[in-house]
């Protein structure tokens, strides 16, 4: 089985769990993307939104279970075929509730383009986008690496 | 003792256009969202729909470029199928009738 280790900066990253740990409980109970469901009747919709929840729940809690007792010993983070799926799209639901939460007065194409000083954001956004940055530097990771891995499974 | 009677009604029309729309074709279709990675989407194309790698760029593109794409058109529970695995990765997702059909 394919595996990828990453030592972390613990100064650095320590810092952005607890913002990662906040939006996961903002997520709780409500889905990342915008729902989108206008021709699916009421009781599919219903079944629909809780199965999407169900898995948004578990995919954050493996995203959470990455920063245990041994990233705290030594930094180090693993990603392999068990959990790169459930963390590349929990980063995806944690970066999207990011954009919406405290990065919303950044314009689409600055986002998209990452130009953005962060020495001119304000304190808490500034933790945000930092946080925002560290959870695609993850799935860029993953993807490169475990994109195979994840396509098969 | 009591026998049951039974009276049948029909409402032919709704039904019947209702049932129609269910069965025609339907469309699969991707809105652009500022955050997830081009990256991403591709890989999420390609698992999904299993795009080789030009057709998930294409679809890709299209999505950041114009806005939306279509990626899948079929019967309705198919669609729904897609619908819900691409919404699963948190990718903004709709069906809508394929209205050429």
């Amino acid at each position: 089985m394919k595996r990828i280790e990453v030592k972390l900066s613990l100064s650095v990253v320590a810092p952005l769990l607890d913002v990662i740990k906040s939006t996961v409980d903002d997520l709780g109970g409500s889905l990342a993307a915008p729902s989108t469901l206008r021709d699916v009747d009421e009781e599919l919709r219903a079944t629909w939104m809780d199965g999407l929840l169900a898995s948004q729940t578990g995919d954050c809690r493996t995203l959470l279970a990455l920063f245990d007792r041994e990233f705290f010993a030594n930094g180090v983070i693993a990603f392999d075929e068990s959990n790169a799926e459930a963390i590349v799209r929990a980063c995806a639901a944690v970066r999207l509730r990011l954009r919406e939460r405290h990065l919303k007065t950044l314009e689409d194409d600055v986002l998209e383009s990452g130009n953005v000083e962060i020495s001119d954001l304000p304190e808490p956004q500034r933790k945000a986008f930092m946080c925002y940055l560290f959870l695609a530097t993850i799935q860029e990771l993953i993807i490169q690496h475990l994109d195979s891995s994840i396509i098969e499974s | 003792m009591k026998v049951a009677q039974t009276k049948t009604v029909t409402t032919p029309g709704e039904h019947t256009e209702t049932e129609l729309a269910l069965q025609g074709l339907w469309r699969v279709v991707v809105l652009n969202d500022p955050v997830n990675l081009m990256s991403y989407v591709v890989m999420v194309f390609k698992k999904i729909f299993g795009f080789d790698e030009p057709t998930a760029r294409r679809h890709m593109l299209e999505v950041h470029e114009q806005g939306r794409s279509v990626v899948w058109i079929g019967l309705r529970e198919k669609a729904e199928a897609y619908a819900f695995s691409l919404q699963e990765w948190h990718l903004t997702a709709m069906i809508e009738p394929d209205e050429k059909n």
